[in-house]
């Protein structure tokens, strides 16, 4: 198993290299830049040359890449040209908010996902079946900006459970996760569902019969236990995605989070944050890569026998 | 549950317990504190910091008091100065200081502290701001005389800006690049607290309160004792705070939610006359914009009082040139000023050749008038330009939309000559804005008239850096300003007013806002129901 991990984590310093590449590429390359959202009415072109200059921003791009990643390879991922601290501070600041939102929804979407899968599962072909996979449909067809504007609308502005937006209180997480969450369990759901039914003909099952098991109990005793391999693999896969989804919900609700600094940074081009952010959600999904990876391979010795 | 499961959930629960620790959310707000939100488009501004920070919110004008401060009319008021006095040959400015005045963290505000000030300035982004200051003389503890390089009729409009809050030295030297961020140190009626940039910031009353300017009726300490500003982007989710009493009062909201804030109970809605104005530059390097007589009729094509009333509900004014109305430089020779006139329009594009073809859209020599018409994203600039594109369709001109992200359309605009029409805005108030978007120095961007005309720039300079007096200063940039709208390189469009919302049940506003904006002046008779 050691030598499967450290395999796998060889292999993502090349995918580092490139992702850094395409990061930093993608940024440079749209319009714009941070000296034109710096520049004073009333402030002069000399003044502007002498900022682009200053930032690093007149050397050649093979040449910033460089610069950044040596930097970046140090752990500093720069200042800030805009908002002048040191991005690792404000990613340090903001990445707690962004995990504790992106955990909980994970959370949320894997719970309910799976009951409802296995629900969907064991009553097959039912209108209990249907009714489950109609809703997840529904949920998973709606997108989380419009979805967490509805849920504002219903639960903050109607009923006045939860507070519209900000991050001053706990009860001003619930819409967020749910926002987010709502729009995951699809995938956890149907892939549970999948996996109960396929396990359900295999004939381990049909001994568990014979052996004259409660249905329940093969259901979720023996079935559930084994269709969770798969599930386990789309929710590592879900980890960079679900940081990922928080940046339109973070910014509908005004919470602080990555998703939030992000936005701020990318209108002003502010390059290394825009750098650090984007940086940072890359390897939350190849984290979660590698999670997913490890867990299978704990799980089903085949999969690491497989790759050696 | 077997160990991996195990582990799985104890790591999981792990992560989550330590976020909760870090994230350390505050506890909810007691009565007595108010909680306003800060304009969308100063969202992210990214320090307190006046001298070195390139966009500032309106809690700066909470924390630091300013030499002079501006009323809506134009006119100037003493705050940290009582009053000032310019040399005949403008070569030098006197401010007696007001006296007794203590910085937060308890250091005299005096002579010397401008005579620190001032030259803090050089080499950063704000430098401009008092580039023709060649030095500060003490002249006694509170009296300072400005040596000038030049004659500076501006001085007092720049001692005004947001940019002019006046920093205690003790604590800017202390606290280096982080001032600003860390802490923000003034004289002003609130002390920061806490700031987090993009979310929120702190205040707490100033208890030693006593240098609130004549356009303060509370001369004391703020009546408000603890202040939230919460920075939201997201103007449908402001606005749904303060309807269910998220927060206390909006610091802007925009034309078009003004008709649902007026319909809730309980919501009141002040509006101030605006700094703003909407205009269509036109490319004058590239054709059909090189002809005077297309710039001319695409002008007069501009209906807009149709836009002010269908779409801003008679909010606001109609722009007919290109400063807002409360300048004396806006008071040109009537002729010269450009509102709609269809029968002009049309007649002009056919002096020019340009005859009506297929669809109503004109042509020339077998080209049609198609231009592109670019704009920003943002509800306001996309109604306003297809209202546009509509109305130049009426006399013959056809335009192709494109909508850019604020940053792209600016990269775009140095490309020099890939644009033709664009609907955009600026928030100045002041004349010398016809500098910054006319010069023919600044071309591409943000002369996107691409304007490089040598009677132009001849006016420029003199507006610019021959003016010895106000009164010659208005002047001169009058008429650098009636040469500018006689050669039509733009269209103007609409004025929108300044609007802000509270809720009557948790405020009490007075009834006369004074200043260009809500500021400090207003800050201290605010009062928390």
């Amino acid at each position: 198993m050691l030598g499967y991990i450290i395999k796998r984590l060889l292999q993502l310093i090349p995918v580092f290299i490139v992702v850094s590449m395409i990061i930093f590429s993608i940024i440079h390359l749209v319009p714009g830049d941070p000296i034109d959202s710096m520049m004073q009415i009333g402030s002069t072109p000399e003044q502007r040359a002498e900022l682009t200059a200053r930032y690093g921003l007149d050397k050649p791009l093979p040449v910033q890449y460089g610069i950044w990643l040596a930097k970046m390879l140090r752990g500093d991922l720069g200042e800030a040209i805009i908002l002048r601290q040191p991005v690792t501070a404000l990613i340090a600041q903001n990445l707690p908010h962004s995990l504790l939102l992106g955990v909980l929804a994970l959370a949320f979407s894997t719970i309910v996902g799976i009951v409802a899968g296995a629900l969907a599962a064991v009553f097959k072909d039912s209108w209990i079946d249907r009714s489950v996979m109609t809703l997840i449909l529904l949920g998973s067809t709606v997108p989380s900006f419009w979805l967490g504007l509805l849920l504002i609308l219903l639960f903050a502005v109607q009923l006045g459970w939860f507070p519209v937006s900000g991050a001053r209180t706990w009860s001003a997480l619930v819409l967020p996760v749910l926002a987010i969450g709502l729009g995951g369990i699809a995938l956890v759901a149907r892939v549970t569902r999948v996996a109960m039914l396929d396990i359900a003909r295999r004939d381990f099952v049909m001994m568990l019969h014979a052996k004259g098991l409660s249905r329940w109990r093969i259901q979720f005793g023996h079935i559930l236990r084994h269709a969770l391999l798969p599930v386990v693999t789309i929710l590592s896969l879900r980890i960079g995605w679900i940081l990922g989804g928080a940046v339109t919900i973070e910014y509908v609700f005004a919470r602080p989070g990555l998703g939030s600094l992000l936005i701020t940074s990318l209108n002003q081009r502010d390059y290394p944050v825009v750098q650090g952010c984007l940086l940072m959600l890359a390897i939350a999904v190849m984290l979660g890569t590698l999670i997913g990876d490890l867990v299978q391979a704990a799980m089903d010795p085949r999969v690491r026998d497989s790759s050696t | 549950m077997g160990y991996k499961t195990k582990a799985l959930f104890l790591s999981a629960s792990t992560i989550v317990s330590a976020t909760m620790a870090s994230v350390g959310l505050p506890a909810v707000a007691f009565a007595q504190e108010a909680t306003f939100v800060l304009s969308a488009r100063e969202v992210g501004a990214p320090s307190y910091n006046p001298i070195k920070a390139t966009r500032l919110n309106a809690g700066n004008t909470f924390i630091y008091d300013r030499m002079v401060i501006q009323d809506a009319d134009q006119s100037f008021h003493g705050q940290l100065a009582t009053s000032w006095e310019s040399s005949a040959d403008g070569m030098s400015w006197t401010f007696k200081l007001r006296p007794n005045v203590k910085f937060h963290d308890g250091e005299p505000f005096n002579a010397k502290t401008i005579e620190w000030w001032v030259p803090k300035f050089a080499g950063t982004e704000n430098a401009f701001m008092t580039d023709s200051i060649a030095k500060v003389e003490i002249v006694d503890d509170l009296t300072v005389k400005f040596v000038m390089k030049n004659p500076d009729p501006n001085m007092l409009f720049n001692m005004a800006s947001t940019f002019m809050g006046v920093p205690s030295p003790k604590a800017y030297d202390a606290l280096g690049d982080k001032y600003g961020v860390t802490g923000a140190v003034g004289t002003g009626p609130f002390k920061l607290e806490s700031f987090v940039v993009g979310q929120q910031t702190v205040l707490v009353r100033n208890e030693a309160y006593n240098s609130a300017s004549k356009l303060s009726a509370n001369q004391g300490p703020a009546k408000i004792k603890k202040l939230t500003l919460r920075e939201i982007a997201e103007d449908s989710t402001a606005f749904l705070e303060l309807k269910t009493g998220g927060v206390d009062m909006l610091l802007s909201v925009p034309t078009d939610f003004l008709p649902k804030l007026q319909a809730e109970k309980g919501t009141k809605v002040i509006t101030l006359p605006g700094t703003e104005v909407f205009y269509i530059p036109m490319n004058t390097s590239v054709a059909p914009f090189t002809d005077i007589k297309v710039r001319e009729a695409t002008a007069f094509a501009i209906n807009q009082k149709e836009i002010l009333t269908n779409l801003f509900g008679g909010v606001g004014a109609e722009a007919n040139n290109f400063l807002i109305s409360s300048l004396l430089e806006a008071k040109v020779d009537p002729k010269l000023n450009i509102s709609y006139d269809p029968a002009r329009s049309k007649k002009l594009l056919d002096d020019a050749g340009w005859t009506v073809g297929a669809g109503g859209i004109r042509a020339k020599g077998g080209v049609p008038l198609q231009v592109k018409l670019w704009t920003q994203n943002g509800t306001e600039f996309k109604r306003i330009t297809e209202v546009v594109q509509a109305q130049l369709k009426a006399v013959g001109i056809g335009a192709d939309i494109t909508i850019f992200d604020a940053a792209t359309i600016t990269a775009q605009y140095k490309k020099l000559n890939e644009h033709q029409l664009a609907v955009r805005s600026y928030s100045w108030g002041n004349a010398d804005i016809l500098d910054w978007f006319f010069s023919g120095k600044r071309l591409g961007h943000p002369n996107h008239s691409m304007w490089n005309d040598p009677k132009a720039e001849e006016l420029n300079l003199k507006a610019m850096k021959g003016s010895r007096t106000w009164d010659e200063r208005v002047a001169n940039f009058k008429a650098y300003h009636e040469y500018v709208l006689s050669q039509f390189v733009f269209a103007p469009i609409y004025q929108p007013v300044q609007n802000f919302a509270y809720s009557e049940a948790r405020l009490s506003v007075p009834a006369t806002i004074r200043g260009t904006r809500l500021q400090g002046q207003t800050i201290v008779d605010i009062e928390k129901k």
